[in-house]
């Protein structure tokens, strides 16, 4: 329950900041960002299924985060300059694994 | 351990909250502005516009050329009508004329102090008058006027007896004509033997002939007012 928690609190300080911040990143920039953000986002849902298997590692959460977002934004980048929506493959990818995870940890919560 | 995961979960919480919100900001953004695929469209239009100007500046310059052309021609063409219409108002007299040319005195036949009378009885007629501008005009006359009367086309030399109407003027002795023209050729026509000089001065007509340098003829207008 605690980490549910700590999750909150820090994405409710992330986007305090994200809100706060006048930096803003160029409009062709949103496309890759946008898939960086699925890709974060899947990472995040199995850390927390992880970590309710009690098999959370913090070293393979924290890199696999970052490279999971700057793969799926090399992908929509590079399939920008090659004419393919090279970006479908990971929204597909992280989509799907995006509902497994959220399965999983339904059924750990509903099984306390 | 768990304080680890903690810390790795917060730190990736925080990293994710940033991530969203640039992407919400960024696509309200793109919500206000323009739609997808427009800015390609538009700089289709861009290339397609400045090709189009490219070609019109072309064209404007192919005028421009095209325009000068033609001023220069017409400005050749002007001052070939300006000459045109100078040498036009000369022949219709319209314009004071000024060059070299002879003086021409006719008078009649002087009074003799004793007898109070004329050595003869003739008077310059106007058919003498007419005699000797026909020669004039034969000798090359660019300009001739009869007592500040301008000749021209229209010009009548009449007796109007006693008188001489010329430009329906009346004219009296002595005549006085002024000729533009080459004074040697002038000169040399009035002279030749058997002319009508010599048959006035045989008459009994005084005639002085003066070359000149420098003389004007009135013009037309001038002689009528």
């Amino acid at each position: 329950m605690w980490l549910g928690i700590w999750a909150l609190l820090g994405l409710v300080l992330g986007v305090t900041i994200g809100l706060n911040i006048p930096l803003l990143f160029p409009l062709s920039f949103a496309k890759y960002m946008s898939v960086a953000v699925l890709a974060a986002l899947d990472s995040v849902f199995g850390g927390i299924r992880a970590a309710m298997e009690d098999t959370f590692d913090h070293t393979i959460f924290i890199t696999g985060f970052f490279s999971n977002a700057l793969l799926a934004a090399g992908l929509a980048f590079v399939g920008e300059r090659l004419c393919i929506d090279l970006y479908l493959a990971a929204v597909v990818a992280f989509g799907v694994r995006l509902f497994q995870n959220l399965a999983i940890i339904r059924r750990h919560l509903l099984k306390k | 351990m768990k304080r680890l995961m903690y810390i790795s979960v917060f730190l990736v919480a925080i990293v994710l909250g940033l991530l969203v919100t640039f992407q919400f900001r960024a696509t309200s953004r793109i919500a206000q502005g323009v739609p997808a695929g427009r800015d390609q469209e538009m700089a289709i239009e861009l290339s397609r516009l400045e090709a189009e100007k490219s070609d019109s500046q072309r064209e404007i310059n192919d005028l421009n050329d095209k325009l000068l052309q033609a001023t220069k021609g017409q400005k050749e063409a002007l001052s070939a009508l300006r000459g045109e219409l100078t040498k036009a108002r000369v022949a219709a007299g319209l314009v004071a004329v000024t060059g070299p040319g002879i003086e021409i005195i006719l008078d009649n036949p002087q009074v003799m102090p004793q007898t109070g009378k004329a050595s003869t009885l003739f008077t310059i007629r106007d058919e003498d008058l007419l005699r000797v501008i026909n020669e004039l005009r034969i000798a090359g006359a660019e300009a001739l006027s009869i007592n500040g009367q301008r000749i021209v086309a229209t010009t009548e030399i009449r007796l109007a007896a006693p008188f001489i109407n010329v430009n329906l003027t009346r004219i009296v002795p002595p005549y006085h004509i002024l000729v533009i023209g080459n004074p040697d050729n002038l000169k040399a026509t009035m002279d030749i033997s058997g002319g009508v000089v010599e048959y006035l001065r045989e008459l009994g007509a005084r005639v002085e002939i003066q070359t000149n340098d420098q003389l004007t003829a009135p013009s037309y207008s001038s002689g009528r007012q």
